[in-house]
């Protein structure tokens, strides 16, 4: 009994002092200049950076205004980023927005970076243009005023253009040329009275856009009970047949007066939703008519 | 087959081997003559067809089923009800797909137009942007239109059943739907996984990689094409030849491109005998009318045939506390710009007025009364059709295309279209021009909680400005990446690494 208490009593004395070492122990290990992990070797223990950042992001023009961008951050495993706009501003907020000066080329740069430092950048180049209202087409007329070998005819066929190639329709008898009376230059369109004389030609417009066809006509005296047509097709046909059912404006005249005068018949039309048109001209072909100088325009 | 044969040879010549160590050398030559007796018959037995594959003959197999036009007709109508999706009341199985009856949870409260009643749980993450891969509805959604497009997918594998007749029809009808599907899919997750086939359990290379949005666009494009050539306008509540029109018109306006061709769809639509409804309120109520092109039917009886968002919509009426909830700022709008449309499109919710509810699609068209949550009829069972296309969304595509990703138009063919729209809703004044803000404010009011907001948005490139801000007064934490919802965790849990995560999450 008296033996197991003078181990009990060595015991606590060895567990005190046990308890004191342990205390200095604690004071040693927390003093850093003393730490044993300084010996180790850098990097020991550690692992590369498995899922480095990947910077990329994408941009679009705002619909409000046509220098503000919105920057879709489409980064992968970044935790900070840094935007550089190009133009002198930057933002480190996760998607980016910024009000260009105005028109010009910026490169905007994206930093990536993750908690570990490493980073990726990425790049794009943006162009900031105001955006225009796109000028509509003004349509060019080949063989307008029925010359030969006139500007553009050349695309209608090759050798000697005889002033009416370019309107020719398969299905439609061609009109015949004339030489007086004339509205300007040399030659005119001729419908014959008792034929089915028209004339045809697809051209390139721009859509839902409104244009103003002008075409001059004269019609004989007599026989009376003649008119001139003309006609805007809203798409280009293969055979005369299909002419009727593709009219989307149409005008006559019906001028007997004088068969020397020529007389203007404007259209208006509206090219709607197609880019492509036709100029439709035609007769009733109770009394022989002439047409010159066939003209398009924008209207105002 | 022949697989199975090779098994049953290797495994015989195992038992020879074995015979071989075993037994005694006198005996050896006997049993080796057996055991080559048996496996000579064996060979016999498993040369024949069926041996190890039987068909069976108390049970309709999904690979010999479709034999007559009739049958394939059930497949047809198999599409629908993929797209109607299960309601909860008839089967509350939460893996069950729920399809275009969890659609708004994806798109509208998405947006700036509505948000949950409380704030609560995995739907709330949608208003609040802080949505997870592991979100169930996202999943549902998805998983309901591949069942879709399965759907659709087992009708063109089985077209040659079809009389010829009839085929071109039928095989339209179902590139619709599969357009349809797609068309959802990719604007929702991006690039996706493409069903041009039925994908099969072993084609995990189709299951698992996302092929690019572009190339997913040609695929809706031609069979949006095919639809329109072979489809007529017979049906509302199921593909006509508008819908195709109408949805293809939609494609061009979300790529940018053929601008003309979609103002030429959408006239061809517009003159096709829709008209709009004279009451705003009707368009909702008055079912399978003049307005509408495309919806998803449903009936309030049978309960399998029947919807629960109009029920989820109101005030603990449904499973939730009430989801869909209209936002401030969609109420706003409503009251400066929506004219007589906002009392038929919103109200202050009877049971705590503080909050509001939408007024489209209350269930059966009941509202509920002074309450608002008291019906005649089961309102979790309610039969009101999902309204996917009407007329009036495409008048004011019409007015999209024209301006042709321009900032406005005063060409009068717009401003007929979008003043038929306003004059309905008793604003008459005579609009000469018209801005993309102008438009894309004038749908907001028009379509608000027809889920299509987000998606004008997105189209309008006017997203991640509006969000942004929606989302810093409302102290949500939207970023760019939210446009896009994440792949299901499932999925890509089940791709074993080959289906990549969207940006963001």
């Amino acid at each position: 009994m008296k033996f197991i208490k003078i181990i009990n009593k060595k015991y606590r004395q060895g567990l005190g002092i046990a308890a004191f070492m342990s205390v200095i122990g604690v004071f040693i290990s927390c003093d850093p200049a003393l730490s044993h992990y300084e010996f180790d070797l850098p990097e020991t223990g550690s692992i590369a950076d498995a899922t480095p950042p990947t910077a990329n992001f994408s941009a679009t023009q705002s619909s409000i205004d046509y220098r503000i961008y919105n920057f879709s951050n489409l980064s992968v495993s970044a935790t900070t980023y840094l935007w550089d706009f190009g133009d002198g501003n930057t933002s480190s907020s996760l998607d980016g927005v910024n009000t260009y000066p105005g028109e010009g080329t910026f490169t905007v740069t994206l930093t990536a970076s993750d908690a570990l430092g490493v980073e990726s950048t990425f790049s794009m180049t943006i162009e900031i243009v105001e955006p225009e209202a796109p000028a509509a087409i003004v349509p060019f007329i080949k063989e307008a005023s029925f010359e030969d070998n006139s500007p553009g005819s050349e695309d209608c066929g090759s050798g000697n253009m005889d002033g009416r190639d370019c309107w020719r329709i398969s299905g439609g008898r061609i009109f015949g040329i004339t030489s007086s009376p004339v509205r300007t230059g040399s030659q005119g369109a001729k419908f014959d009275a008792g034929s089915d004389r028209v004339a045809y030609q697809a051209l390139t417009v721009t859509p839902n856009t409104d244009y103003i066809v002008t075409v001059y006509y004269t019609i004989k005296t007599s026989p009376v009970g003649s008119a001139m047509r003309l006609a805007i097709l809203g798409n280009a046909i293969s055979n005369a047949s299909e002419a009727e059912d593709a009219i989307i404006a149409s005008i006559t005249g019906d001028n007997q007066d004088d068969a020397n005068e020529y007389l203007p018949l404007v259209l208006s039309f509206n090219s709607g939703a197609t880019d492509t048109i036709a100029i439709w001209i035609d007769s009733n072909n109770v009394a022989e008519s002439r047409i010159d100088d066939v003209s398009i325009i924008l209207a105002e | 087959m022949k697989n199975s044969y090779l098994n049953f040879e290797h495994s015989s010549s195992c038992l020879l081997r074995t015979l071989k160590l075993t037994l005694t050398k006198t005996v050896q030559f006997r049993a080796f003559m057996i055991a080559a007796l048996v496996l000579i018959s064996g060979s016999f037995v498993s040369c024949g067809d069926n041996f190890l594959d039987p068909a069976p003959s108390s049970a309709i197999s999904a690979d010999d089923f479709y034999t007559t036009e009739g049958e394939l007709l059930n497949a047809v109508i198999n599409m629908y009800d993929g797209i109607q999706g299960v309601n909860a009341l008839d089967d509350s199985d939460s893996n069950a797909n729920h399809a275009i009856q969890v659609e708004f949870y994806i798109t509208e409260m998405r947006s700036d137009n509505t948000r949950t009643k409380s704030s609560e749980g995995e739907a709330a993450q949608f208003e609040n942007y802080t949505l997870r891969p592991t979100n169930g509805i996202v999943y549902d959604y998805y998983r309901s239109f591949y069942d879709v497009l399965k759907r659709a997918n087992i009708v063109l594998a089985n077209i040659d059943v079809a009389s010829e007749a009839n085929k071109a029809k039928i095989e339209g009808e179902a590139k619709f739907i599969r357009a349809y599907a797609h068309f959802n899919l990719v604007r929702l997750f991006g690039d996706i996984p493409m069903a041009d086939r039925v994908i099969g359990i072993a084609d995990t290379d189709v299951q698992f990689t996302r092929t690019p949005k572009a190339q997913v666009y040609e695929l809706i494009i031609d069979d949006l094409n095919a639809a329109i050539a072979s489809l007529d306008n017979t049906y509302v509540n199921r593909a006509s030849k508008a819908a195709a029109q109408a949805t293809l018109a939609k494609v061009y306006l979300t790529l940018g491109t053929n601008y003309t061709e979609a103002q030429v769809l959408c006239e061809a639509v517009i003159n096709s005998g829709f008209a709009l409804e004279p009451n705003f309120n009707d368009v909702f109520y008055n079912e399978n009318n003049n307005e509408v092109i495309f919806s998803i039917g449903f009936l309030s009886n049978p309960a399998s045939d029947s919807q629960s968002f109009s029920a989820e919509w109101l005030n603990s009426v449904g499973r939730s506390s009430g989801v869909n909830y209209v936002t401030n700022e969609a109420a706003a709008a409503l009251d400066a710009n929506g004219g007589n449309r906002a009392a038929y499109s919103y109200r202050i919710d009877p049971a705590q007025p503080t909050q509001k509810q939408v007024a489209k699609y209350f269930p059966n068209g009941e509202n509920g009364g002074a309450t608002g949550v008291t019906f005649n009829s089961n309102p979790r069972a309610a039969g009101n059709d999902w309204i996917v296309l009407r007329l009036s969304d495409v008048l004011l595509m019409h007015v999209e295309a024209i301006m042709a990703g321009g900032a406005s138009t005063s060409v009068q063919a717009a401003l007929n279209s979008f003043q038929k729209v306003r004059n309905r809703a008793g604003l008459t004044d005579v609009v000469t021009s018209i801005t993309k803000k102008d438009l894309l404010d004038e749908r907001r009011v028009e379509l608000a909680f027809e889920n299509h907001r987000l998606f004008d948005l997105i189209r309008f490139n006017a997203a991640q400005d509006v969000l942004s801000a929606f989302s810093a007064a409302n102290g949500y934490s939207f970023t760019s990446t939210d446009l896009l919802l994440p792949i299901p965790q499932r999925e890509i849990n089940l791709s074993q690494g080959m289906l990549t995560q969207n940006p963001g999450y």
